[in-house]
């Protein structure tokens, strides 16, 4: 029992990572009809550069965090920028557009930051907390208290502004939006440095968990785009359903499965998909190709 | 700027940019051609294949160095019979289908040695090659699969991990008195040589580890094989990864209460392993290793002073291992007038070194050295076991 639990708590705190990196996904794909595929590298570079801000710099881990974020946002405004004069004409290019962006992105931090990661230390120092004998490190409860934060902030964001109401719009129906004022363009542009900004925070919080390298993108990637299936593409309550669901399945995995948890991830994952193609939450409304 | 003109703009900026990533991405492939064909005059050329990216390249670095600072050493000397020897380096990725692309290559390019690679899975990948074209590896790879090749061009630079291990369950079991033992291996080639060799030797002595936990090479969350571990509260934690994800998951047992001391061979012993888990954490580790630190003789310290001037940081095992198998290939080639092919293999065979590491004297399954020393790692550095 305390060791179903113990998986479970390591489990929450990486899928609420997954999470964000899952959101990303899903807001990109909720107004553009596109999936960013750099977006995983641009959460290694939000790791990158948080660890950098954090480390060589030395500033306050909140601060570093904060730079990374507005770094990636930049990131994510220039590459929105390069793919702008495709939108509505050529969407397969714009695909191959983002791999080779995150393609680019590898070759850059290779460049800046060589070729041997990083590990980072926690940025709290308290000990783990024992909770009738589970240990839960005080740096988890901090990335899921901060994803929660931010999937509140987004959804707000979403519902409850203008601009949020507008990119909803454009998601819906952009010609209809385009003839009631709404910039396209720049709708496209918030959503890219949103969901740039998002892969940062879900880079840099989990550089004191894993390990930062050029490959770092790869490994979030692949569990943050599941988890965006499962829960239903586009869809911001799907994406933190299906993060927390990739992350405690491969926890359990990990235990049960050993030297095959990822196979065993990726097989349950694979049937869920089959039996619900669409996702937890999925609904096929955006289709702008 | 009318739209209209606008799509092959775009289009040539992806073709631009999908060229500067496949450039960037290929830039470390060595692109020069060959040019001397002939092995009777020039120099003499030696490749040293490790890897150069990726996690891995701590590891391929430290050869590196180790290598350059033994080539130099006897090219300041004058070379091998009026010879220069030329080391050039290449990078394999830490992946065994690059290093296959690469023995081709290095046999193509009439390179008449290979230091390297120090990554088992790798140096078994291109044992075929080399052995077709005639061309001598010493490897710093360590797993028994290596010596299992029975490639009489192969050579290691230290010892197998059934003599890492069977030293460290030595001292763990009769030294300390541990019956109960946690093991925690991946399942990359090294891992697996690492999980097979420590397993037999534990059950030599009659111990049977109380849980065996297999992760992957790429794994970077180990909470829920610790979990298992710190279940059996085990009194030591053997460790089979390379330093980096062993790193990982002593960071990760501190922070899950694991508090009793890890077990493991040469990557524990490294400074990236200790900057890895932390100096707290990594505090107590046990190390089986022939090469204990830079103090433990006066050619260990004429080594580590070289290498310091060279490089401005502190040597360590595995460029020592390297400086050992490139010294041994040096003195081969000198007794053999620069002989290739069976002939340097036979030379090497023949080579009796006194190394860093200990005396080396090549078997016929190309293993030199069959000792190792235990070490414990304080304040973040590893010392000799008292």
């Amino acid at each position: 029992m305390q060791d179903t639990l113990q998986t479970l708590v390591s489990g929450l705190s990486l899928g609420a990572v997954y999470a964000l990196v899952a959101m990303g996904f899903s807001l990109v794909y909720r107004t553009m009809g596109l999936v960013n595929f750099a977006h995983a590298d641009i959460a290694m570079i939000g790791a990158y550069a948080a660890s950098t801000f954090y480390l060589t710099s030395k500033l306050p881990f909140a601060v570093a965090m904060v730079t990374a974020i507005v770094v990636t946002g930049a990131i994510g405004l220039v590459i929105e920028r390069v793919l702008r004069p495709l939108e509505n004409k050529d969407f397969d290019l714009m695909l191959i557009g983002t791999i080779g962006f995150g393609i680019v992105l590898q070759a850059v931090a290779v460049l800046i930051w060589g070729t041997t990661g990083r590990a980072v230390p926690s940025p709290l120092h308290s000990a783990p907390l024992n909770i009738l004998g589970i240990r839960v490190r005080t740096y988890d409860l901090l990335v899921m208290a901060v994803a929660a934060i931010a999937v509140v902030a987004l959804a707000l964001f979403l519902s409850r502004t203008k601009r949020g109401a507008a990119m909803q719009a454009v998601a819906m129906d952009h010609e209809a939006a385009t003839a009631v004022g709404i910039d396209v363009g720049r709708s496209n542009a918030l959503a890219f440095a949103i969901g740039a900004g998002l892969a940062a925070l879900a880079g840099g919080l989990v550089g004191p968990m894993l390990y930062v390298d050029a490959s770092l993108g790869g490994a979030l990637g692949i569990k943050g785009f599941a988890a965006a299936m499962l829960g239903g593409f586009g869809s911001i309550q799907g994406a933190v359903v299906g993060g927390i669901a990739i992350g405690v399945l491969d926890s359990y995995a990990a235990g049960h499965f050993q030297g095959y948890s990822v196979l065993v991830t990726f097989l349950v994952f694979t049937v869920a998909i089959m039996i619900r193609p669409t996702g937890i939450f999925g609904e096929r409304t955006v289709s702008r190709a | 700027m009318s739209r209209i003109s606008q799509p092959s703009a775009p289009r040539t900026l992806f073709a631009a940019a999908i060229a500067v990533a496949a450039t960037l991405t290929a830039c470390s492939a060595p692109g020069d051609s060959d040019k001397s064909g002939s092995s009777d005059s020039g120099p003499i050329k030696i490749a040293v294949v490790d890897a150069r990216s990726g996690q891995l390249s701590s590891l391929g670095g430290w050869e590196y160095k180790g290598a350059k600072l033994a080539v130099d050493e006897w090219n300041k000397k004058g070379g091998i019979n009026g010879r220069k020897i030329e080391l050039k380096s290449f990078d394999d990725q830490g992946d065994p289908t690059t290093g296959t692309n690469l023995a081709r290559k290095i046999s193509s390019e009439h390179y008449i040695a290979m230091i390297g690679t120090a990554e088992s899975a790798v140096t078994i990948a291109m044992a075929p090659v080399l052995k077709q074209a005639g061309i001598p590896n010493i490897t710093s790879g360590q797993s028994d699969g290596l010596v299992a090749l029975k490639s009489e061009f192969l050579f290691l630079n230290g010892p197998t991990s059934t003599t890492y291990d069977s030293t460290l369950t030595k001292h763990l079991i009769q030294d300390k008195g541990y019956k109960k033992i946690a093991m925690i291996t991946n399942n990359g080639s090294y891992g697996t040589g690492e999980h097979d060799a420590f397993t037999k030797a534990v059950k030599d002595l009659g111990v049977t580890p109380v849980t065996d936990q297999v992760v992957t090479t790429d794994q970077k969350e180990f909470s829920a094989a610790l979990t298992k571990i710190r279940a059996k509260k085990p009194q030591v934690v053997f460790i089979g990864s390379e330093e980096v994800e062993a790193g990982l998951i002593v960071k990760q047992a501190r922070d899950l209460g694991i508090t009793v001391p890890f077990a493991g061979a040469a990557p524990q012993g490294t400074p990236v392993f200790t900057e890895t888990a932390g100096k707290e954490a990594a505090e107590g580790t046990i190390v089986s290793s022939p090469y204990l630190g830079n103090d433990v003789s006066p050619a260990a310290q004429k080594f580590a002073a070289a290498y310091k001037a060279a490089y401005g940081e502190d040597a360590e095992l595995h460029g020592a291992k390297a400086y050992d198998g490139t010294s041994i290939l040096l003195t081969a080639l000198k007794n053999s007038k620069v002989a290739t092919g069976k002939k340097l293999a036979d030379a090497i065979r023949a080579t009796r070194y006194d190394g860093l590491l200990g005396q080396f004297q090549y078997g016929a399954d190309g293993v030199g050295i069959t000792r190792t020393s235990i070490g414990v790692i304080k304040s973040g550095a590893l010392v000799a076991q008292n």
